[in-house]
């Protein structure tokens, strides 16, 4: 067993540091306090793909997936042993801030299902442009609607097959991105009547006829990057944009796609709660110290809890990215961090405020902007209750209905 | 990198405990609890395994191996029965300031007389800030009275401070109590009056590294008491049937279960993580022994807290038939509140862990970082 973060993992770390202070939580703080996600155009965008990122996990590697396309499997074995430097990066870059983390640029949300289920061609096609950008894009991930949040089974977005098309129509919400994207994985249902079953992945592009109504929402935290809701009216989209083709969900692996995909971001959505909650938490020991707390005994008390859940919180999350290293089984593991981070973090913000007193009140605190950012933690990628219900299933086998 | 595998040698340590757990403690759950002591094939068969000696060096006939495996394989035993657990380690954490503060010779001296002689136990009582234990030296005397130890007999006795140890081992009175908890390994009340001291040894340092030893091993005993609960009421919750399902498939329950499942592991993790750094300060000096102490403080604290959200629930999804002692569940949630009253108990051990808070400026470290 080993417990210490390793030198290349610490050297990530440091890069992130050394634009953390200086650029992604002043990013952050101006798009709070402008009440507008950090435009496509800001210099910091351009600053980010000058240096590498804005990228795409997948490999680049079309032929090879070919090959495997035509072998047995199918699927592209994801990379190995990369989730835990994942984690510790997304952790890092949320501590600074975890609005800015979000709006990197990049692929986003839409990577997983793209080059999970994707065709080799569809690789190149949609993530293709994501390995090398010349300047920042963005991808998006369509799968929350008006009425659909947690029960992603009933969306109501109806796919319809007409000639060499589809021809998609509803209402999406919250897609992070959806704007500004040069695509969004959109999920839309051939039959509502056999839910998960009838479920189908689009890669919507960018000025398609019937894509449109975009209304970027006000939100109470988190505003550096955008959330988008936008409708499809009869929006035209080519057979070829259906996410792993025809033959994929003959398997019935549609649904299945998309939570596998949420299966390996769980751990990074909680791990990003940890970086906020311990952004906290250095600032609430900051202000107790130069006002002179620290010696209270009830304050030391929560200070102290709060490091330690936040302490344990982080551990759970690399436990779950351990296992994803591995290749083993870690659902259970993956929804614990999940459950458990978010509210350790809310904890850890909301006693912050309590030591601001007042201070907290003005509402120009870091600690007052962390406390509005973190509820959202809880509520994206499956809320605690939903969590909650995936670990029932595993531990006591709680049925789906 | 952050790796959780424990690797062949520990996992079979494990997997020898739950089975010694198995055989010798968890069918005679209550017949231990009643006699107030243990069954002398289970003493003997721990004493073959060589889980007595598990920390000692091989001087004194031990495996030399550190905290973790402690922690393993006290979780184990404790999963089935905290008392019994004590009273089979007979030395038990009143190694720790002897081998922090004595060295060899101390543990020749104290510790082999214990390991080495049937029946005999050890206690550490903790005689600093915040003690109920109340002791007073001169020289080479000591009086006292200490309110409660998990036993009920005690030839070698150790009382801790925060600046170091004094070892008693005559002029011992233990009046029986009843006991709250962990009964299997007894309990009473001890009387000091005018006892000869034999040796004092003393160093803060040493002092907090024992403290955190101990800390540990009680940690691990609260990790496997609500581990065991956890999992007794989840099966339990999955056989019975109430309005037409499991009780597990209301929500009301299913959530708190995964809750609980959640608790145990946070506990843990926490464990893992205090005893990692105290096994690295020992060898390596990838942590200080400040920063595994300040670990272990708040693995107790966590596990306290967590062990008193989990045991009362272990005894609520079982209802009333929780509350009856036809289940474990109950003695579960004692013995969780016993455990945790040990070593200063659960304040002393969050102003422990708070200390390098006010302390060290800059940004609270959670884990670890490799130095550049
Ligand atoms: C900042 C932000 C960014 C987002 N980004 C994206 C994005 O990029 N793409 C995207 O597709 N979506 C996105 N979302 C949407 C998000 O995934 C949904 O909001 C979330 O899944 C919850 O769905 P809902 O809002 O419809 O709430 P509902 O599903 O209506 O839930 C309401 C309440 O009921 C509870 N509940 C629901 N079902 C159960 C149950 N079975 N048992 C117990 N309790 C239950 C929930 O936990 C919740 O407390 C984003 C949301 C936010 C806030």
């Amino acid at each position: 067993m080993n417990l210490v973060i390793d030198g290349p993992t610490r050297e990530r770390l440091d890069s992130v540091r050394a634009i953390g202070e200086s650029q992604i939580r002043p990013v952050g703080i101006e798009a709070d306090r402008l009440g507008r996600p950090v435009p496509p155009d800001h210099p910091f965008f351009e600053m980010l793909v000058k240096v590498g990122l804005g990228r795409t996990r997948w490999d680049g590697k079309a032929e090879a997936d070919r090959a495997a396309a035509s072998s047995s499997s199918g699927a592209s074995t994801p990379k190995l042993g990369a989730s835990r430097g994942q984690l510790a990066v997304a952790e890092e870059t949320s501590y600074w801030d975890r609005g800015v983390a979000v709006a990197f640029p990049g692929p986003g949300l839409g990577d997983p299902p793209i080059s999970s289920m994707g065709t080799p061609d569809q690789k190149e096609r949609f993530l293709g442009r994501f390995l090398n950008p010349d300047r920042p894009m963005w991808g998006s991930f369509a799968m929350t609607e008006p009425g659909a949040g947690s029960d992603v089974a009933g969306i109501q977005t109806t796919a319809h097959k007409d000639g060499d098309s589809w021809i998609l129509h509803g209402a999406k919400s919250f897609a992070a991105h959806a704007s500004r994207a040069e695509w969004i994985v959109v999920w839309a249902t051939v039959d509502r009547s056999l839910g998960r079953d009838g479920h189908r992945a689009f890669v919507v592009e960018r000025g398609t006829p019937g894509l449109g109504d975009f209304v970027v929402e006000r939100k109470m935290g988190l505003k550096a990057y955008e959330s988008t809701s936008f409708t499809l009216s009869d929006c035209r989209v080519p057979s070829a944009n259906l996410l792993g083709g025809e033959d994929y969900y003959a398997r019935k692996a549609g649904f299945k796609g998309a939570m596998k995909s949420f299966n390996a971001t769980r751990p990074l959505v909680a791990a990003m709660a940890v970086g906020i909650g311990r952004a906290a938490l250095d600032s609430a020991v900051v202000f107790a110290r130069e006002n002179d707390l620290l010696g209270q005994v009830r304050v030391r008390d929560r200070l102290e809890r709060t490091r330690r859940r936040l302490r344990a919180a982080r551990l759970l999350c690399w436990r779950a990215a351990w296992l994803a290293d591995y290749g083993r089984p870690n659902i259970l593991e993956a929804s614990m961090s999940k459950a458990f981070a978010p509210s350790v973090a809310f904890e850890a913000a909301s006693l912050g405020m309590e030591l601001l007193g007042e201070v907290g009140g003005r509402g120009d605190h870091l600690i007052e902007k962390l406390f509005r950012d973190v509820k959202a933690m809880d509520i994206v990628e499956g809320t605690g209750q939903i969590q909650r219900v995936v670990m029932a299933r595993q531990l006591v086998r709680l049925p789906r209905d | 990198m952050i790796d959780f595998d424990l690797g062949d040698e520990l996992e079979l340590l494990r997997s020898t405990a739950q089975q010694f757990a198995a055989d010798h403690l968890r069918p005679a759950l209550r017949d231990h609890e009643s006699a107030r002591q243990i069954s002398q094939p289970a003493h003997a068969a721990f004493a073959e395994i060589g889980f007595a000696a598990l920390e000692c060096p091989e001087s004194l006939g031990g495996s030399a191996l550190g905290s973790l495996a402690r922690c393993l394989m006290m979780e184990e035993l404790a999963a089935a029965d905290p008392g019994a657990a004590l009273a089979l380690d007979r030395l038990g954490a009143a190694l720790y300031p002897i081998a922090e503060m004595g060295g060899d010779e101390a543990l020749e001296r104290f510790a082999r007389p214990v390991l080495d002689t049937p029946d005999t136990r050890a206690a550490l009582v903790w005689c600093g800030e915040g003690a109920r234990a109340q002791t007073l030296r001169s020289g080479d005397r000591i009086s006292g009275f200490v309110p409660w130890v998990p036993s009920d007999r005690v030839d070698l006795l150790l009382l801790l401070d925060e600046r170091g140890c004094s070892i008693v081992h005559e002029n011992i009175r233990c009046e029986s109590l009843r006991g709250g908890g962990l009964r299997a390994a007894g309990a009473a009340e001890l009387h000091l009056d005018d006892a000869p001291v034999a040796a004092h040894l003393e160093g803060e340092a040493a002092a907090g590294r024992a403290l955190a030893r101990a800390r540990l091993y009680v940690t691990a005993l609260l990790v496997g008491v609500m581990r065991e609960s956890a999992e007794f009421s989840r099966q339990y919750a999955l056989d019975r049937v109430a309005f037409g399902r499991p009780i597990a498939h209301h929500q009301g329950l299913a959530f708190l279960i995964a809750d609980m499942a959640t608790a145990v592991d946070a506990a843990r993790v926490l464990l893992w993580e205090a005893a990692v750094r105290r096994d690295d300060a020992q060898a390596n000096g990838l942590a200080t022994h400040e920063q595994a102490a300040e670990a272990a403080a708040t693995a107790f604290a966590e596990a306290a807290e967590q062990s008193l959200f989990v045991t009362p629930n272990g005894v609520q999804i079982l209802g009333g038939h929780g509350f009856m002692q036809d289940y474990p569940v109950e003695k579960m949630m004692r013995e969780a509140r016993s455990l945790s009253l040990l070593l200063g108990g659960v304040d002393l051990a969050r102003e422990h862990a708070a200390r390098d808070l006010v302390v060290h400026e800059g940004p609270v470290a959670l884990t670890l970082e490799a130095p550049p």
